[in-house]
């Protein structure tokens, strides 16, 4: 059977030449529908890349990127601590309904708690980076809880009849075992962050960043220029995603090994 | 000492919900003594699918506390969790950790030295044929050679006493004559080595066992009481049919074999 047909034909595997066919056919096909669409108000591609241009070289991008990625980097990062901990924690019963909490916390918007936490912070970047983390943490800590509560009952069995300590059952079963996950769920709350970044950083404009770039372009209906950034937010989104995933396969090579292609 | 008691589970009762799984279920392993030869046990416990017995292991390792009865090792010693190996029957392993650093961790959390764990690992690694997969992850293993591992993992440490939930489930003929030869490798490593091994498997179970023990309900006008205990048990070394090679062609073994089967049909 041809290659292509099986590309055509439910649970079969392809080879890495003919999904790569595949790709380009999807991207020509994005070009074509990009380039012939009837919208006068899509820019198009020669608009958008003269665009980044000018935002690069007049307008400064690359120190807004620079901002953004910190105030990414710095919330990340508090994210996972909080986060982690958190889960790691619901192996103590006592803190179950604190934690299982701070999950439903994730229903409220951002917008109704920017206040509180001006107050809490007293505004600028720490306001930022408290927003963002929120917004991440609460997502964060309830996928990884969930993965935490679903390590099946047997694998502390198991370390149990080896005489592990409850201790040692928790760092080899809890934390070392559900570490691929951690970086599966880290993955998706960074793509989280991102999609939240201009609402955060639109709250204080005069600190700058990529969100706050996109939101004055918005706000003059420079089209071309917003779809620029959106297209560097995306390029940057794919880059984290990809070394968070290259990081996955040097802490943890057994999780290629489970792999299996249907 | 000849008849040593290496293991008495006694009395034991068990409910879940509203349903009885065990019920007053007794019985002893023994050391069998052969001269010139370093013997150890292995206790088969046959029974049908849901009659409890992997429950009844979990008892014996310490897992799950029965509602009554006792279960105690040599010289009368309580066993608790972590004195008893345990080969689940989906040979669990740490995913994150290689073959061999699976056995040493086995080792050290007992307060072996690393130098020790490292040593004893190897040389189980080699008595398993497993030295090529040292560096191997779980996840690279074959059934077969994951099975190896775990038994080999669980007898790490010094301990007498080896639980083993379905060895010889979904094996193939010639994979299932190796387990049944590891069974009583193992069971021989040393003269108080007990294996004790829950299987439906008749053939296999009388193969390598010195005790057989069949586990189910008994009936009372033709329906069955809830909660299993043994009901009966068989000393094969008495009847001549243990530590024999070539055991299953003995038309003795096949009378045996026919009679059990005869019997778990009416469990």
């Amino acid at each position: 059977m041809s290659p292509l047909r099986a590309a055509f034909l439910p649970n079969r595997v392809i080879d890495k030449t003919t999904t790569g066919l595949i790709v380009v056919g999807w991207v020509c096909a994005a070009l074509v529908l990009w380039l012939a669409s009837p919208f006068k108000t899509l820019p198009t591609p020669g608009e958008i890349w003269r665009a980044l241009g000018e935002l690069w070289w007049q307008q400064g991008m690359g120190p807004e990127i620079f901002s953004t990625m910190r105030l990414i980097a710095h919330a990340t990062l508090l994210t996972v601590v909080i986060s982690l901990t958190l889960s790691y924690a619901t192996v103590l019963p006592f803190f179950r309904p604190f934690v299982e909490a701070v999950c439903k916390l994730r229903f409220l918007g951002l917008t109704g708690l920017v206040f509180p936490f001006m107050l809490l912070t007293g505004g600028g970047y720490a306001l930022k980076v408290a927003l963002l983390t929120f917004g991440m943490a609460t997502f964060f800590t309830t996928s990884m809880a969930q993965v935490v509560l679903e390590i099946p009952r047997g694998e502390f069995d198991y370390m149990r009849v080896l005489g592990a300590s409850e201790l040692r059952i928790v760092w080899e079963v809890v934390i070392r075992g559900t570490l691929d996950r951690a970086l599966d769920v880290l993955r998706q709350n960074v793509a989280m962050g991102w999609a939240m970044i201009t609402m955060v950083e639109g709250i204080s404009r005069a600190e700058g960043g990529i969100g706050a770039m996109i939101l004055n372009e918005n706000k003059h209906f420079l089209l071309a220029e917003v779809y620029a950034i959106l297209f560097v937010i995306l390029l940057l989104g794919l880059g984290i995603d990809y070394a968070i995933g290259a990081l996955t396969n040097v802490l943890c090579p057994y999780v290629a090994l489970r792999r299996v292609k249907r | 000492m000849k008849d040593e008691v290496l293991l008495d589970v006694s009395g034991l009762r068990l409910t879940l919900g509203e349903t009885l799984v065990l019920d007053d279920l007794s019985f002893k392993v023994v050391d069998r003594v052969r001269e010139d030869c370093v013997t150890g046990q292995v206790v088969g416990l046959l029974g049908a699918s849901g009659v409890g017995k992997t429950r009844l292991l979990r008892i014996i390792a310490g897992l799950d506390a029965p509602d009554k009865g006792t279960v105690r090792g040599q010289n009368g010693a309580v066993l608790d969790e972590g004195s008893v190996g345990y080969v689940f029957q989906d040979y669990p392993l740490l995913a994150h950790r290689r073959v061999r650093d699976n056995l040493e961790l086995a080792g050290t959390i007992r307060g072996m030295t690393p130098d020790a764990a490292r040593k004893r690992a190897r040389e189980l690694l080699e008595t398993f044929r497993l030295s090529d997969r040292a560096e191997f992850f779980p996840a690279q293993l074959s059934g077969g050679q994951r099975q190896r591992v775990a038994i080999a993992q669980q007898i790490m440490q010094p301990r007498r006493l080896l639980l083993m939930d379905e060895p010889f489930s979904g094996l193939d003929p010639a994979a299932l004559d190796a387990v049944m030869h590891l069974v009583v490798e193992v069971a021989n490593m040393h003269e108080l080595n007990t294996v004790v091994l829950v299987t439906h498997d008749i053939r296999a179970a009388l193969a390598v066992s010195d005790t057989l023990h069949i586990l189910g309900r008994e009936s009372k006008n033709g329906k069955p009481v809830p909660g299993a205990r043994v009901l009966w048990s068989y000393d094969m070394v008495e009847r001549g049919l243990a530590w024999q090679p070539d055991i299953q062609k003995l038309p003795a073994f096949v009378e045996l074999e026919n009679e059990i089967r005869a019997r778990f049909k009416d469990l």
